[in-house]
């Protein structure tokens, strides 16, 4: 079964590599606002950027200091050490941590003569027609920069093709997120974790055959019966299964979430306006939830995030914050109190991009467990 | 004799405002100063100005709009209203350790205590509504970092829920014309948002006036910043402190005038060839990120101990734009971006790191320091992930070694002023001094 794949979760250069044996381009793209279908349109194999597995980040601190999100600088230390063999990288401004990334990364490479291709656009923070615009802009100076890149003409046909592509990918990723709706789901957490994670390093047709032979094989899975508690999982970047294997071997269960290496990755459809297509992807990209480093999108978030829970019959919510992740470290100002108020339990955990407090997280997973569980 | 700690004993206790102490705080160093150093009075006048302004704003029949980041306070001001740059308020309690504390703890009920001090402080200070008085709106921007990000739009929804008016402006980090044009559009809904918010027209020969202050304001700012080229530099570190400050009430009289009275006393000092250190300057060092607030005595022990004087800082670095067709609104609210671009801290730390790197490069050939300090607040993070690039120009461009020191430049709790000196003094003695 090739969909195997799927299930692992180590970050896999092969088809990066196939793609560039053809003479083609490979970019890293770092944050939520770089659309992958503009990138695709171009001739251009995007790769999400990625940390998974990575425990020494000692590079990249020289470059970011200690007191950056390890997770940002754990991207930067890959790409330091070639674990991303690509032609560069295109970014959006999510949070300055990943902004900082690129910066140092764009330096390290001119530092060192290889001058590759670095492009970052700007992603509006609120949310209105002025805002699109501006990113409707940036998005077109973005195709400007990668058709002189690659050589290749983006034509609203070929921006067609690939929305289609991603959209069939979108509706995929939804079926199996319903899996995990069933009283015993065929998928727990890391399983979910890994589907989402294998999007990064496949082109996107890959990605799609995957997941429907995975669904066409789901109801042959066995389904997890011995769990105690169905949990969510809210929070900074999460790029490591392994995080959730700590809590899921104490008895719980991640039948949902709010990551961006998760559902939100996928979410719902772009609508094509075959007037203006590229307006329709910014729309897309601009007005679908992302993290905290939006600024008027606070309230539907909480939404979202009470909303899922309680669709996905969530017992708990674990809230991990990643250390220096400003963004989603001081979301539970309100949250918080609208939690308690939707009585859904919350268990907030600090942690690092490595799973430096695997012991401590796996004592208090099981305490809360034991509370929640029915 | 004990120390006189009635009115900070009060704000703990949640019975004094900010503002009320703040004022409180100004009139007594004014009177001591009145008796030991009457000289020296004009430095605190603009303090005095500001925090009876903002406590007064609503005796005086006018809006009070708290405002966080880089926002076009010039229009504030034409639409009469009460502008309180936030940042006055940490900068301000902050060399008070246990001041500052009560309103970081409240915040970190709820933030990280990675979170920066300013931020911390402001949204603490709406979660224990102690300012003083209520806000009539809240105006901020999507910058300088994550950590404004995350307390404006949490300060915005807690007013929200009051009732109060809030306005966003979403900050690009691009400096050309697109970024520009970018927030001159919507500073014209601001000016509809304003419209409405004051029930008054905007009044373009109100807004002139504005201009014309603040005009007056920044080119004294800027014969300030150039009295600091000069060799020795006659204006001690400590002053530095207002270069971040100063937008607050750049359209104010009281800031041209105490600008004007730093030249004036700058130059004497100058022609007398005098300045801040004891036995001539031996060293002009740059700082590479934040004043020192919450340890600005840093700065006078150097000069003493090391007769080193700050001679500028990245973050409070001012551009300086002016004004140039006063009565053109779109040309004036081009250069209102343009400010707001340049603002200290966001001209270097908003943005991507080459702009943080290009204005460290400026100050070094401009003010041609031979000491280099990254003294970082540790709040400021992304800064922190910029420093390597930033320190690395400086060594190979200029070929000087940069000191890094981690602080916290609002929650002195943080770091002693002691073990910032014992930092300082070893870099002084082992590397400068060597």
């Amino acid at each position: 079964m090739s969909y195997q794949k799927l299930f692992d979760s180590k970050i896999s250069t092969e088809a990066a590599k196939a793609w560039r044996a053809q003479g083609k381009k490979a970019v890293g793209t770092i944050c939520c606002h770089v659309p992958d279908e503009i990138i695709r349109a171009a001739g251009i194999l995007p790769v999400r950027m990625r940390a998974t597995d990575c425990v020494d980040s000692s590079s990249g601190e020289v470059w970011m200091s200690t007191f950056s999100c390890s997770f940002a600088r754990s991207i930067l230390q890959y790409w330091m050490d070639g674990v991303y063999d690509l032609d560069g990288i295109v970014a959006s401004d999510g949070c300055m941590m990943p902004s900082r990334v690129f910066d140092n990364a764009e330096y390290i490479d001119k530092k060192n003569g290889k001058n590759r291709f670095f492009y970052q656009i700007g992603a509006p923070r609120i949310v209105n027609d002025m805002t699109l615009s501006y990113y409707v802009d940036e998005l077109k100076e973005l195709i400007e920069r990668l058709e002189k890149f690659s050589g290749v003409k983006v034509t609203d046909e070929a921006l067609k093709e690939y929305i289609a592509k991603y959209n069939e990918a979108r509706v995929l990723v939804q079926q199996v997120a319903e899996l995990r709706k069933a009283d015993n789901p065929v998928i727990n957490g890391q399983d979910f974790s890994s589907i989402i994670l294998a999007y990064t390093d496949y082109p996107i047709e890959e990605y799609i055959e995957m997941l429907k032979e995975f669904l066409a094989d789901a109801k042959n899975r066995k389904p997890y019966t011995e769990q105690r508690a169905r949990l969510m999982i809210i929070g900074s970047a999460l790029d490591d299964p392994g995080y959730l294997k700590i809590v899921e071997d104490k008895g719980g269960i991640f039948v949902a979430d709010a990551l961006c290496f998760g559902t939100r990755a996928f979410p719902g459809q772009l609508e094509v306006d075959d007037k203006d297509v590229l307006g329709s992807i910014a729309k897309y990209y601009l007005e679908r939830l992302v993290c905290p480093r939006m600024m008027d999108d606070r309230a539907t978030l909480h939404e979202y995030i009470i909303n899922t829970a309680k669709e996905y019959k969530v017992d708990g919510i674990i809230y991990e914050k990643m250390q220096y992740c400003e963004c989603w470290g001081g979301e539970s100002v309100l949250l918080e109190d609208e939690l308690k108020e939707a009585g859904i339990p919350l268990l907030t955990v600090e942690r690092e991009e490595h799973l430096a407090n695997a012991g401590q997280l796996a004592i208090r997973a099981e305490a809360f467990i034991e509370m929640i569980e029915k | 004799m004990a120390k006189d700690t009635r009115l900070e004993d009060a704000v703990l206790r949640g019975e004094m405002s900010i503002v009320d102490f703040c004022c409180e705080k100004v009139n007594g160093q004014i009177e001591r100063m009145k008796e030991r150093n009457p000289d020296l009075l004009w430095t605190l006048e603009i303090q005095r100005a500001m925090w009876e302004m903002f406590r007064d704003g609503h005796k005086n029949g006018k809006k009070v709009i708290w405002f966080g980041g880089p926002v076009p306070v010039d229009l504030i001001v034409a639409f009469d209203c009460v502008p309180v740059y936030l940042d006055t308020v940490p900068i301000r309690l902050s060399p008070n350790p246990v001041l500052a504390a009560r309103f970081i703890d409240a915040a970190e009920k709820y933030v990280p205590n990675s979170m920066c001090g300013i931020d911390k402080v402001e949204l603490g200070m709406t979660l224990l509504n102690q300012f003083g008085p209520e806000p009539d709106a809240f105006v901020y921007s999507s910058v300088p970092c994550d950590s404004s990000r995350i307390a404006y739009p949490n300060m915005d929804m807690i007013l929200t829920k009051k009732g109060t008016p809030c306005f966003a402006f979403d900050t690009p980090f691009r400096r050309d014309e697109r970024g520009i044009q970018y927030l001159v559009d919507q500073t014209k809904r601001f000016i509809s948002w304003m419209e409405e918010l004051t029930g008054t027209k905007f009044d373009q020969e109100k807004y002139n006036e504005v201009c014309k202050k603040t005009n007056r304001t920044f080119e004294w700012q800027g014969k300030c910043a150039e009295l600091r080229m000069r060799k020795p530099c006659p204006l001690p570190g400590r002053m530095l402190v207002l270069n971040g400050t100063s937008n607050a009430m750049s359209g104010f009289d009281a800031m041209g005038d105490l600008l004007e009275k730093e030249y004036e006393v700058g130059e004497m000092l100058y022609e007398l060839g005098m300045g801040p250190c004891p036995e001539g300057e031996k060293h002009r060092v740059a700082l590479l990120q934040n004043m020192l607030w919450s340890s600005a005595g840093t700065m006078d022990w150097l000069e003493r101990e090391y007769n080193t004087v700050a001679v500028m800082d990245a973050f409070g670095f001012q551009y300086g734009d002016i004004y140039e067709h006063i009565g053109d609104l779109e040309d004036c609210l081009r250069v209102m971006a343009r400010k707001m671009q340049n603002n200290p801290m966001i001209h270097g730390a908003s943005g991507p790191s080459e702009n943080f790197i290009y204005l460290v490069d400026k100050i070094f050939e401009n003010y041609e320091p031979d000491v280099s300090m990254f003294i970082g607040h540790i709040g400021c993070k992304h800064t922190w992930a910029s420093a390597k690039m930033v320190t690395d120009m400086i060594q190979e461009k200029y070929g000087i070694p940069s000191l890094y020191i981690d602080v916290d430049g609002i929650d002195g709790r943080y770091k002693s002023l002691d073990e910032i000196k014992a930092s300082v003094a070893d870099y002084m003695d082992t590397v400068v001094n060597k």
